[in-house]
């Protein structure tokens, strides 16, 4: 399937549970954003997980400078030219502003405001420790507040904790899906479709395993073995194909689009032990430690948590993962700490490729490139 | 420069808080050294708690650097200290008067390098940043600091660090735990927004931030000592204050406008750190009111009635710092109001709150809400309740390349201006100090036409 066909059957899902009468929230895709309360409350969540082009980025030069990230700008491109295949962009009822970083508050205020979607607010603190996480509480309460007041009815906690549940197994069975031997572009394209679709993609995944016996997933790439941080690689973006061709092949996603979203699993303790389902999401926030957005300890964490997949992976295959640090051109949170992240993880042995894109066709060969000569490194 | 350094030399209130500013290397040391003081690195206006603690010293990072200073203006600092700063000042004015050839060229050129020296040594920790790991892609302010730190940090105990809506910012707080032994890290985090009980965890976390503080310290938080601070603090911003309100806006200046806008570029520099010693500070201000006041009254300095009032923002995060000279040269009068207009020069309210910390925390919160605001609409909302108050007849915006956050909402502000204010509006692209001053003298020029 490719991604016209992929987008077009989105369209239909979308239409026909506006049909239903659900009213649908989107906003761009990073972490922290609770899905499961939309859920409770009966809205479909819309991820924007689109990547860019250079139409997308020019249309949004009349909103934002060309220095805000790529990723940002080609969201804002998307509504301003809405082509055909994203027209499911008009069903958007809500559009959530909320901090993943600074440019991510730009460009959902832009969309809501210039494209006419009442903007819902969810502003995440930039630390977790007691208090942020006593803060992230309030925020959780006041987006429940909004929703409430759209929907005229209060959510209950126990619809709540039962899409809690929802996706808690829909992120287990990614989980295991994530082991799977297959190419890293089969991989990328069920996770990108699975996280845009939510729990409503489950029977999918279920089948595509019991399609696969074991005898049919291949199980061994003659291709050098790459792990990839930083940021996703969102549905239509070619670089996964640039990595195949250059000789690699992504066994492990380690961004929003991968581990950081299907790690993200409440234990079973857990979920029985907390009764408040709003505590279960804030001790959800205070276990990410992977994610990009808080401060101080990313870049400590980060380290610690690759050198520890590196080292795994090295133990049970006895190859080397390369890893390509993916940095979307002027990403606040990617971009910054990028060189120490290098730096570090090289005096560990670990083979670093900071790569730096925007999403212009002007720079493929340059990124063909660089992915060939560091994978010729490995 | 002529024309500044003619004026400057008058007030001998900005003689000395140029000189503090330069000279902070020298006091720094005396204090950690001599005095066994600690230093607290700090950034934006953000130094208050540390005052709570009299054997703590805020600073901001580049007054640890040596400055290249002429070495008069060394001389008169020594001379100030015998014959006091307002005699040094006269005596200035006097020599000026008589237009003694070289001695004339000299106190221009003092001048000249207080203004050059602080903007040369940014150019210069720019390129440090750069060469230590900070991509090219950051702006001005994140790349300067961060190489002021990497010079400089091992100086400090410690950094406070308060989280703002700037994702940059936080990662580059974060950042400088990659320099070399690095100093300790005091987070306080600021809530985005102020609901439910967010200002109680806001005043929670500036407590937890304390007992970092008194553990550097090694007393104990004395409230009584941070209220009298807040009490200069609050001095200080009604001073600051009124040179924008009451004195910026009349039709006649004290100096020339040129000068004038000068003086908002050290204020507002100095601004951050109080020049590490906050009662020293707030006498200056207080001197420099009274010497504004009485060339006023005594009918020296400028008529500028005439002269359209330019607002020029953000600097803080870099700018073009020639662009106010540019635009008295084209008959307009700048001035810079930053801290101003993201409400940082608002009050600390002891007086209607009785624990100093839980007052700061409003404070804050009042300045994250309604003045840096956690989007875009908040945001152009204080520029323009900024511009509407001080009268501004057009804004130039500095677009810093790099800055996704107060850069980012020029569009947005650019159509309110026209709407709401019916003002013009143009955008600077900013990328390092003296880059590219001819586009700027060009694009200013056309701008300026506007006011004909
Ligand atoms: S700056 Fe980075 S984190 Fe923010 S929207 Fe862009 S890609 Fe996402
Ligand atoms: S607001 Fe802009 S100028 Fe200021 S630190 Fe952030 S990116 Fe830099």
């Amino acid at each position: 399937m490719d991604n016209l066909e992929l987008l077009s059957d989105y369209s239909s899902f979308l239409r026909e549970k506006k049909e239903e009468g659900k009213k649908i929230i989107g906003f761009i895709s990073h972490d922290n954003i609770p899905e499961e309360l939309f859920d409770a409350a009966g809205f479909i969540p819309l991820r924007l997980l689109f990547a860019g082009n250079d139409e997308f980025m020019d249309a949004s030069h009349d909103y934002l400078p060309p220095s805000t990230c790529a990723f940002a700008q080609s969201c804002i491109g998307l509504f301003s030219l809405k082509p055909n295949q994203y027209e499911f962009l008009d069903l958007i009822d809500y559009f959530i502003v909320s901090n993943h970083c600074v440019s991510d508050i730009c460009a959902s205020e832009i969309i809501s405001k210039r494209f006419d979607i009442p903007r819902l607010n969810f502003y995440i603190p930039y630390t977790n420790n007691e208090n942020s996480i006593k803060y992230f509480k309030l925020e959780l309460l006041e987006l429940k507040k909004q929703l409430e007041e759209i929907n005229g009815k209060e959510i209950k906690d126990e619809n709540l904790k039962e899409s809690i549940k929802k996706y808690n197994s829909f992120k287990r069975k990614l989980l295991d899906f994530s082991f799977l031997n297959i190419s890293g572009s089969e991989k990328l394209k069920i996770l990108q479709k699975a996280i845009l679709y939510g729990p409503f993609f489950l029977p999918e995944l279920e089948s595509f395993f019991e399609q696969r016996s074991d005898n049919e997933i291949q199980t061994s790439f003659n291709s050098k073995e790459v792990l990839l941080t930083g940021g996703s690689i969102f549905i239509n973006d070619p670089l996964i194909d640039l990595v195949e061709e250059g000789g690699g092949n992504i066994t492990f996603f380690d961004s929003w689009i991968g581990n950081n979203y299907y790690s993200q699993i409440i234990a079973n303790d857990i979920l029985d032990s907390i009764k408040n389902p709003y505590d279960i999401l804030v001790h959800r926030f205070k276990n990410n430690n992977f994610g990009d957005h808080s401060v101080p300890n990313f870049l400590e964490n980060k380290i610690l948590q690759l050198e520890k997949i590196y080292q795994d992976h090295l133990k049970k295959t006895g190859r080397k993962l390369g890893i390509i640090n993916h940095i979307i051109k002027f990403c606040d949170h990617i971009s910054l700490l990028s060189s120490h992240l290098k730096n570090r993880l090289q005096e560990k042995g670990i083979q670093v490729l900071n790569l730096e894109r925007d999403y212009s066709r002007a720079i493929r060969g340059q990124l063909s490139t660089r992915i060939e000569a560091f994978l010729e490194m490995i | 420069m002529s024309l500044i350094a003619d004026e400057i030399v008058r007030f001998s209130s900005v003689l000395r808080i140029s000189y503090n500013l330069l000279t902070g290397r020298d006091y720094l040391k005396r204090k950690k050294f001599r005095e066994k003081k600690k230093l607290i690195s700090i950034a934006l206006p953000f130094s208050d708690l540390v005052y709570g603690f009299p054997n703590l010293v805020p600073t901001f990072p580049i007054r640890m650097h040596t400055f290249e200073m002429h070495k008069y203006l060394t001389y008169l600092g020594s001379a100030s200290r015998i014959f006091g700063w307002k005699n040094v000042s006269n005596f200035l004015g006097i020599i000026k008067n008589l237009n003694i050839g070289d001695v004339n060229k000299i106190i221009d050129e003092i001048i000249n390098d207080v203004i050059d020296a602080v903007n040369n040594k940014y150019n210069e920790m720019y390129e440090l940043g750069i060469e230590n790991g900070v991509p090219t892609d950051f702006c001005y302010g994140i790349k300067s600091l961060y190489g002021m730190h990497v010079s400089k940090g091992k100086n400090v105990e410690a950094n406070l660090n308060y989280t703002i809506r700037c994702s940059a910012w936080n990662k580059y707080l974060e950042s400088l735990k990659t320099i070399e032994n690095p100093a300790k890290q005091i987070w306080i985090d600021i809530p985005p927004r102020n609901i439910g009980n967010a200002l109680e965890l806001l005043t929670e976390n500036l407590y937890d931030g304390i007992r970092e503080l008194e553990k550097i310290s090694g007393n104990n938080y004395d409230r009584n000592i941070l209220r009298n601070h807040f009490q200069v603090a609050n001095e200080i911003r009604n001073y600051y204050k009124t040179i924008l309100y009451d004195i910026s806006t009349l039709g006649f200046y004290p100096c020339n406008p040129a000068t004038f806008s000068e003086i908002l570029v050290i204020l507002n520099n100095s601004f951050q750190d109080y020049n590490s010693n906050a009662i020293r500070y707030r006498d200056n201000m207080a001197s420099l009111v009274k010497e504004m006041k009485e060339r006023i009254r005594n009918k020296i300095g400028m008529d500028v009635s005439k002269m359209p009032r330019i607002l020029i923002t953000p600097m803080f995060g870099g700018w073009e710092p020639k662009s106010h000279e540019i635009i008295y040269e084209l008959g307009g009068r700048a001035f810079y109001a930053d801290w101003d207009i993201l409400l940082l020069l608002e009050e600390i309210p002891i007086t209607k709150i009785s624990d100093p910390v839980e007052a700061y925390a409003h404070y804050l919160m009042n300045a994250t809400k309604n003045g840096i605001g956690c989007d875009n609409d908040t945001l152009t909302d204080s520029y323009l309740r900024l511009a509407r108050n001080l009268r501004a007849d057009g804004l130039v915006f500095i677009q810093v390349f790099g800055c996704h956050s107060i850069s980012n909402c020029y569009a947005m502000l650019k159509d309110k201006l026209r709407r709401e204010l019916e003002i013009p509006s143009i955008a600077l692209n900013f990328n390092r100090i003296g880059e590219n001053i001819e586009q700027v003298k060009t694009r200013l020029g056309a701008f300026m036409e506007m006011f004909n």
